[in-house]
């Protein structure tokens, strides 16, 4: 099961109470190309809009990154580029990432990604300026949760 | 640069027979080899200073493959031609390619690294199809890539272009894999993760994070590890944690308030497969098939990779 299809159950059978006035800033969702475009080639299922269904179940100012989807733009450390002694070349291969964040006035990004996550978070972020806040989208949900009252 | 020529045409700028033509190139004194359709091909060089020994200024013309510009003097840094050898390519997969790719560039537009080492998709597929395997595999390129798809979804003939870089990738030898891509494979396949992460520290580490959730907001919380017949078997990222163990307690916060029954194995807990970037299918595989045992181990119904 991939970590959509777990968020979205909990949140349509009600499993799960979202809160959705932590996050009241400008939200963006960035698209990984292992969830969407390899996902589709590989296994003939992309997840686009799952992730855009939980990122506005906690927060209603979304903004969108031009182009997305199929045509996303990769954060630039995928493939293992992250863990790679090519620092210059992953921080260019980010510009245009950085570039769609900064148009779309975005506050927080959702990476819902590990490699994308720590590419945007601790290298683009300082490399230009984005003055962003990320978080894994499972880092969103648990912030937005209205905790149940058991013991 | 190469000039094509007929015999019976260069016999006549040159006034000579053709045969004397054909025995200049049997004898060497011409160095010049058989090309397509009966006609011979020579180096651009070579046919100038012939012109020159016979006092003659070269023919330039629509069909010789040479521009007015190259005319003057003669070319010393005359770049060798490149030899095809004829050998089949291990690393194109489908020799169609030669054909089916157009060469028209569109995925070299899309790709946000044209350029870097002076280098492209579309390149890397003609280098493909020409068999430049040797240069391929030493190239750094095909690492700096993310293969990350932009070229190929915006490929009209549909190369297989994140294949073939995976392809490129697996091909060089392991103790020269860029970073410690390789090194994570191969501890992982040693000691169950990319970071060699001993067991008890692991189990150590996740109960006492499991008691400072129930502290903090989840009352009764204990990390369950090695639970039998937990619905959700979860598998971790190795760098959270080596690096940043509180991000785990996100997932089980979640897990607690949807009262999911859930369980991480105390071995072969790794999520994350580098045999993927790294071009190695064998030890994919082998991580793999750690996780469907722990699925089987713990009579779990569902599998979650968050990574």
């Amino acid at each position: 099961m991939s970590v959509f299809d777990l968020l979205l159950e909990y949140i349509k059978e009600g499993k799960i109470q979202l809160n959705k006035e932590v996050h009241k800033m400008a939200v963006a969702y960035h698209d990984p190309c292992n969830y969407g475009r390899k996902s589709l080639k590989a296994f003939g299922q992309a997840y686009f809009e799952e992730g855009r269904e939980i990122t506005k179940a906690c927060c209603d100012d979304f903004r969108e990154l031009y182009p997305n989807r199929k045509g996303a733009y990769c954060c630039g450390a995928g493939g293992g580029a992250w863990a790679m002694p090519f620092s210059a070349e992953r921080v260019f291969y980010g510009r245009i990432k950085a570039r769609q964040i900064s148009e779309s006035g975005a506050q927080l990004v959702i990476a819902p990604c590990h490699n994308c996550r720590d590419q945007l978070m601790k290298s683009l972020n300082k490399e230009y300026d984005l003055n962003i806040e990320v978080k894994y989208i499972w880092e969103l949900v648990a912030d937005s949760l209205i905790m149940p009252n058991k013991q | 640069m190469m000039y094509e020529f007929k015999v019976s045409d260069l016999a006549e700028e040159f006034g000579v027979h053709r045969n004397t033509i054909r025995n200049w190139i049997n004898a060497g004194t011409l160095s010049a080899k058989e090309g397509p359709g009966r006609k011979y091909l020579m180096k651009f060089h070579d046919y100038q200073k012939l012109c020159e020994k016979f006092g003659r200024e070269p023919h330039v013309g629509p069909a010789n493959n040479v521009s007015p510009k190259a005319l003057g003097a003669l070319e010393v840094t005359d770049v060798a031609p490149m030899e095809i050898n004829g050998l089949k390519s291990q690393i194109a997969l489908d020799p169609a390619w030669a054909d089916s790719c157009m060469t028209c560039g569109t995925c070299a537009s899309a790709c946000p690294i044209s350029g870097v080492d002076g280098l492209d998709p579309r390149k890397i597929v003609r280098m493909a199809v020409l068999g430049m395997d040797e240069e391929l595999v030493a190239s750094n390129w095909p690492w700096k890539c993310t293969m990350c798809g932009k070229c190929e979804e915006s490929c009209p003939a549909n190369i297989q272009i994140i294949a073939l870089m995976r392809k490129i990738r697996g091909l060089r030898k392991r103790a020269l894999v860029p970073g410690p891509i390789h090194k994570g494979v191969s501890m992982c396949l040693e000691r169950g993760n990319n970071l060699g992460i001993p067991k008890d520290d692991f189990v150590f580490l996740c109960e006492d994070l499991g008691q400072e959730l129930a502290e903090d907001c989840c009352p009764g919380f204990k990390t369950p590890i090695d639970v039998h017949g937990a619905r959700v078997l979860v598998t971790v990222n190795s760098k959270e944690p080596f690096g940043e163990p509180d991000d785990m307690k996100w997932w089980w916060k979640i897990f607690y308030a949807a009262g999911e029954s859930f369980t991480i194995s105390s071995e072969n807990w790794e999520g994350v497969n580098w045999g993927l970037f790294s071009g190695d299918d064998e030890a994919m595989k082998t991580v793999v098939g750690r996780i469907v045992d722990n699925m089987r181990r713990l009579n779990c119904k569902v599998l979650l990779l968050p990574e």
